[in-house]
């Protein structure tokens, strides 16, 4: 699955390209993020919890940063899995200041592919896209909002 | 196709059940969506209470002026209900066109709005008839409209321990037509999208409209761009296409395997159009 | 039908309800879930979430010291056990070691790893969720045309190319064919894969006696006898050692016309724990891990003359495999090769198949098996064709058929085609549906912008299968009859019916033969401890072939009654009449009673008679049988949303003679129900990664009864010359004339538009594409 996107953080890109790389702060934005330790250059492990209607689920994962081009882009890929599937994410992450050149805001974009597999693939179909945008619309409000 | 153990319990009255709400258990309504995630262990909630059992969470009546259904009347109920069909014909129509005959007589209307799927039914139509929803904690209670309600895929302003008590609609005149115009995805039966109208005419002006829409983005919403397009308006073809066209309009439509973002915004806008002709056409 | 009896009441060609129905309605049949044994233990298997992995490692610990559970079996304990066959010989054929449980690898997502055993089911299905696999995850391939192309993932490493197998025929001169044709169509079509979704999923009990060294296995199959002789060979059996019963089977579509790895599995576990167990599988698993059908991508090639003739077919047939062969599964591509040419009349043909591996559970035969993708093609060819040559799509046919002095006729496929009237069921439907009329109306629908069409579909199958040297297992049938003394009539058949109601019709058969009631008649099928050998029930074969057999033995037993009548009248002219032998000078009868009384009381017996009477028959059927038919839909398209309306389908289907309408009737009702479900909604969808993504039933769209048009079944009837039944066989013919019809009447409705093929199913949004571009 294709994920794409973007996202405007009210911070200047540099500020925005060091939280989205601070380990304690993506520990607070991500949605059900129950740990994130840091297991080597660049790597965390990451303990998650996914409430979601009457979905829920624990996920073990790791979260590793690569090709890190400051202030402009990184890579984060993401895998985590539970007992009810698993899950796979590789995306590039884009930082660029506004086209109208506004100071102290960041247009982050982003696009990748998102694998789910195991149980919740086969039957969430009609749930997976509009949950993956949740998600990932919740991550960059608590960002947005801890960015200050 | 093995659920997890749970604990389950049915209490006779809703304080009873809200107490054990209160103290972390999930409520269980017709489990049409509840129970396959548990069959599936996507969902494995430790204790259920069931709120089918409580009787004074079952009826559909009329009192100050407005509909009032309880949470746990069936969609089957709820389309079979003479005094809905006379008085609130939107909600018949859009009960009606929910899944299939069984999980008509299985689902409820509180489940149902409760779980808030981004493709149930009826939430397009609450959202045209801008109707309000009770929500009853262990000691609160608070009426929530379901513009508020809906906040996300999913997502509702229900807090933990809290349940949905009860639905309230209004009665519309002679002068109000509605409709609610489907498109269905063959598997499961959800809305790819789903859009309710609902309009008053005087002296064949469009005094009044209300559209919801479900299916198309993370929560049904009210297109009010296209209400207030054909508000003060005797809408000609070309007005009600016009309008139809803007229930989609900066929507971040969803996208599956049923249905691509572009298709669904598509078919909201011919839904829409559909809709409006024919709640038009109903005016007596 | 040839019969010697006369008499008040007959049954054949009657419209005679089911007479297993009623257990079936009111839920009070025996399927392999109801059955209870003291001691029972449950299972749960489970399976693999990747379509591709190496297993590190497999921790048990947890599961096995979970409440309830006895053991947990994984790929280690389970190596002795043979792997699970494929049945079909080629000759560069390659056959993965399919073990029952994983070993090394996964190869899709549902491939079995272990397999815990408890004192009741959810117990078992907890201690599944404490097993620890640690795989490690590998690059996987799910389509089939990206596994052929360089640098793909190999499914086996030991095959980099993913090439399971080839096949090639050639008949006539496809070059010659080729260079003559004023005109060439080609078009790639694709038959997607579909779930063959049996209302009742599989089920095994297996029950080992070890005093007895004896092992029962209940299994949900439509093949009981063959699951006995493999499974027994699979665990080292004798296979007198071992009992196969199939109770009351829900459906199989040919999903159960295999032999599982559970099959084995359970039997393996019952042994080693000396109890009964049961595993039953969910609507989950009977997704990932029962066969799917179809799977193909079809090259086709058509050349012609300018007047319409056919002149040669060239078809590179691309199967998906999935990961494994079952039991037929390189088979089914070969039986489209053999249906190329369809009903016309044309010696050159040249057919490709290349198998090719994916990781994806395998596939195999899936009601009409190979018919439905072959008659599809050859449909939508035949359109393609007439519309390059702008001729009205019956009159091409009509000008292509095998015309009916022809027959039997040999095709260039091979087979030698019965006997056959194509143009009679095709006039028949045109002059139903109103076809010149239609046309008229299209017309004028098109001058307003509306899209309407008419599709045609005639088609021709393979039935009664087969002849023992076309099949990889025998392709006989068997028949038992007996007058128990008391003077009812017991039936066994070695046909596995599970819905097509052949304890009905077969004592149909027997009652006109022998003159008695229905319900003086049993038909008993589905034990290889009671019935002798057979082959089972799939290819439209039951009637055919076992109800041949029946014929035959019933005419054996007639003439042994025949004898002890005349003994007992001491008559030699006698006749056989209304349940009893008459005397045809004096008019003395004896009841079928006395005369059972006195066969198996035997005082006294007639010259070179043996007490008893019973009859059995292994017949042999001398070619398939080659029912046809034509199917017309008329398809009004909403251009505003892709929305299909069917307004009308006409059926008519020619399957020689009909022994009982009503339940053709519902064989075709049911067949097109799933033809239009191939056509319009289904698909099995595998990502990228091999997860199977339309998994449920919420992605997976079956139809369902209010979605299903209204079809006006009729018939012609041209008899089979190949059994004395004059039947051909109706179970398929359904499925694989609708999806042609369908296809051809949307894109008849777009084609001034351009359209000149869609691939299924027709989705509204694949639709709406379309129109769209036009707007």
């Amino acid at each position: 699955m294709k994920i794409s996107g973007s996202y405007n953080l009210p911070v200047a890109p540099e500020r925005a390209y060091q939280i989205l790389q601070d380990p304690a702060i993506l520990a607070q934005a991500m949605p059900g993020c129950e740990s994130l330790e840091q297991i080597g250059p660049d790597e965390y492990r990451m303990k998650m919890k996914v409430l979601l209607a009457a979905l829920s689920g624990q996920f073990e994962g790791k979260v590793r940063i690569a090709d890190q081009a400051p202030p402009t882009s990184f890579r984060l890929i993401v895998e985590g899995s539970g007992r009810i599937g698993f899950l796979k994410g590789d995306g590039l992450l884009k930082l660029s200041p506004p086209d109208a050149g506004a100071a102290g805001l960041t247009v982050v974009s982003y696009e990748g592919d998102a694998q789910v597999g195991g149980t919740m693939a086969a039957v969430g179909q009609r749930l997976i896209d509009g949950t993956a945008k949740m998600m990932i619309r919740k991550f960059f409000d608590k960002l947005a909002s801890l960015a200050g | 196709m093995i659920a997890q153990k749970f604990e389950y319990t049915a209490p006779k009255s809703l304080d009873e059940a809200l107490h054990l709400l209160a103290s972390g258990a999930k409520p269980l309504a017709g489990g049409m969506s509840l129970i396959p995630m548990m069959k599936l262990r996507l969902a494995a909630p430790e204790h259920l209470v069931d709120l089918r059992t409580i009787k004074d969470l079952n009826y559909i009546r009329e009192a100050g002026g407005q509909l009032h259904i309880g949470a746990t009347a069936s969609h089957y109920e709820i389309e079979s209900s003479a005094l809905l069909r006379q008085k609130c014909p939107l909600l018949t129509e859009t009960a009606a066109a929910i899944g299939d005959v069984q999980v008509r007589n299985m689902g409820t209307i509180g489940g149902s709005v409760a779980h808030a799927d981004p493709a149930a039914d009826y939430p397009a139509a609450l959202q045209a008839l801008e109707a309000k929803f009770v929500l009853n904690g262990a000691k609160s209670e608070r009426t929530v409209s379901a513009a508020d309600f809906f906040v996300d895929a999913f997502t509702t302003t229900l807090e933990p321990g809290e349940i949905l008590r009860e639905v309230i609609v209004p009665i519309d005149d002679a002068r109000t037509g509605t409709s609610y115009q489907k498109m269905v995805q063959p598997a499961s039966g959800f809305a790819i999208v789903g859009v309710a109208v609902r309009v008053r005419q005087n002296a064949r002006k469009v005094s009044f409209a209300r559209i919801g829409v479900t299916g198309l983005s993370n929560h049904a919403y009210r297109a009010t761009a296209a209400e207030k397009a054909l508000e003060g308006k005797t809408p000609s073809a070309n007005d009600i296409q016009n309008a139809a066209a803007l229930v989609a309009q900066g929507v971040d439509a969803n996208s599956d395997l049923h249905a691509s973002a572009d298709y669904r915004k598509h078919l909201a806008a011919v839904h829409a159009a559909r809709a409006i002709k024919s709640a038009i056409s109903r005016i007596t | 039908m040839a019969t010697t009896t006369t008499k008040t009441e007959t049954f054949v060609g009657k419209r005679i309800r089911r007479r297993e129905d009623p257990r079936l309605i009111t839920g009070t049949a025996t399927y392999v879930e109801d059955i209870q044994m003291p001691g029972m233990h449950y299972a749960v298997i489970l399976r693999s979430p990747h379509a591709a992995a190496r297993i590190r490692s497999i921790d048990t610990k947890k599961a096995v010291s979970a409440p309830g559970v006895v053991c947990v079996f994984t790929g280690k304990d389970t190596k002795g056990v043979g792997a699970v066959p494929c049945g079909v010989a080629m000759p560069d054929l390659r056959v993965p070691q399919h073990t029952i449980l994983a070993t090394e690898r996964v190869y899709f997502v549902g491939h079995p790893v272990a397999v815990v055993v408890a004192r009741d089911r959810y117990l078992a299905r907890d201690a599944a969720d404490l097993i620890e696999v640690d795989y490690e995850v590998l690059p996987a391939v799910a389509d089939p045309e990206k596994a052929l192309a360089k640098g793909a993932p190999a499914v086996h490493p030991q095959w980099p190319d993913n090439v399971a197998f080839t096949y090639h025929q050639d008949g006539g001169n496809i070059d010659k064919a080729f260079a003559e044709a004023d005109v060439v169509v080609k078009q790639r079509i694709v038959s997607q894969r579909l779930v063959p979704m049996a209302m009742e999923t599989r089920g095994v009990v297996a029950e080992w006696r070890g005093a007895d060294r004896q092992l029962n296995l209940y299994t949900s199959t439509q093949i009981p006898h063959l699951v006995r002789t493999i499974v027994a060979a699979m665990l080292g059996l004798e296979e007198n050692r071992m009992r196969v019963i199939a109770p009351e089977v829900g459906g199989g579509f040919g999903s159960k016309l295999n032999v599982y790895a559970e099959e084995a599995l359970m039997g393996y576990v019952s042994m080693k724990i000396q109890k009964p167990v049961k595993w039953i599988e969910s609507r989950r698993e009977n997704f990932t891990c029962t066969i799917h059908g179809r799977g193909h991508v079809d090259y086709y090639e058509v050349a012609a003359k300018r007047d319409g003739t056919i002149l040669g077919i060239k078809l590179k047939l691309i199967q998906d495999v999935g990961a494994y062969h079952q039991l037929l599964t390189p088979l089914i591509p070969q039986l489209s090769v053999l249906m190329m040419p369809g009903l016309y009349n044309t010696q050159n043909i040249r057919g490709d198949i290349i198998g090719v591996f994916t990781n994806c559970v395998p596939t195999d035969a899936y009601r009409g098996a190979g018919r439905p993708e072959a008659t599809h093609g050859i449909e939508r060819m035949v359109d393609i064709l007439a519309a390059e040559l702008k001729m009205d799509p019956a009159e091409i046919r009509l000008k292509n058929f095998v015309t009916k002095d022809k027959f039997p006729y040999p095709t260039a496929t091979g087979l030698m085609y019965d006997s056959g009237d194509y143009a009679t069921p095709l006039k028949k439907a045109l002059d139903l549906v109103g076809y010149v009329k239609l046309r008229q109306e299209q017309a004028d629908l098109r001058k307003q912008g509306k899209y309407m069409g008419i599709g045609i579909s005639t088609y021709g199958e393979i039935c009664a299968i087969g002849p023992s040297p076309a099949t990889p297992a025998g392709g006989w049938e068997s028949a038992t009859v007996k007058i128990e003394p008391s003077g009812k009539v017991t039936i066994l058949t070695g046909a596995c019916p599970h819905g097509q109601g052949e304890e009905t019709t077969f004592a149909q058969i027997a009652a006109d033969e022998l003159g008695v009631g229905l319900d003086d008649i049993l038909v008993i099928r589905g034990d290889t401890a009671v019935v002798q050998y057979g082959i089972g029930t799939f290819g439209s074969r039951a009637t055919a072939v076992g109800g041949t057999a029946l014929y035959y033995a019933l005419q054996d037993l007639k003439a042994k009654i025949k004898k002890f009548g005349e003994m007992l009248l001491e008559s030699d002219d006698v006749s056989l009449m209304i349940g009893q032998v008459i005397d045809n000078k004096s008019g003395k009868a004896k009841t079928f009673q006395e005369i059972a009384g006195a066969a198996y009381r035997a005082l006294k017996l007639p010259p070179n008679t043996e007490p008893g009477l019973l009859a059995t028959r292994f017949w042999e059927p001398p070619n398939f049988t080659f029912p046809f038919g034509a199917h017309i839909v008329v398809t009004d398209i909403d251009d505003e949303t892709g929305q299909i309306k069917i307004r009308r389908y006409v059926a008519v289907d020619d399957c020689g003679n009909i022994l009982n309408p009503l339940i053709v009737d519902g064989q075709v009702h049911g067949g097109v129900a799933q033809g239009l479900g191939q056509a319009l909604w289904e698909q099995a969808v595998y990502d990228d990664n091999g997860q199977l993504v339309t998994g449920e039933l919420t992605d997976y769209a079956v139809p369902r009864a209010q979605m299903m048009p209204w079809i006006e079944s009729h018939h012609t009837c041209t008899p089979s010359p190949i059994n004395p039944l004059g039947v051909k066989g109706v179970g398929e013919a359904g499925t694989i004339g609708c999806s042609p019809a369908v296809v051809n009447s949307v894109v008849d409705a777009l084609s001034p538009l351009g359209v000149r093929h869609l691939d299924m199913p027709l989705t509204p949004e694949k639709i709406w594409k379309v129109v769209a571009k036009k707007n």
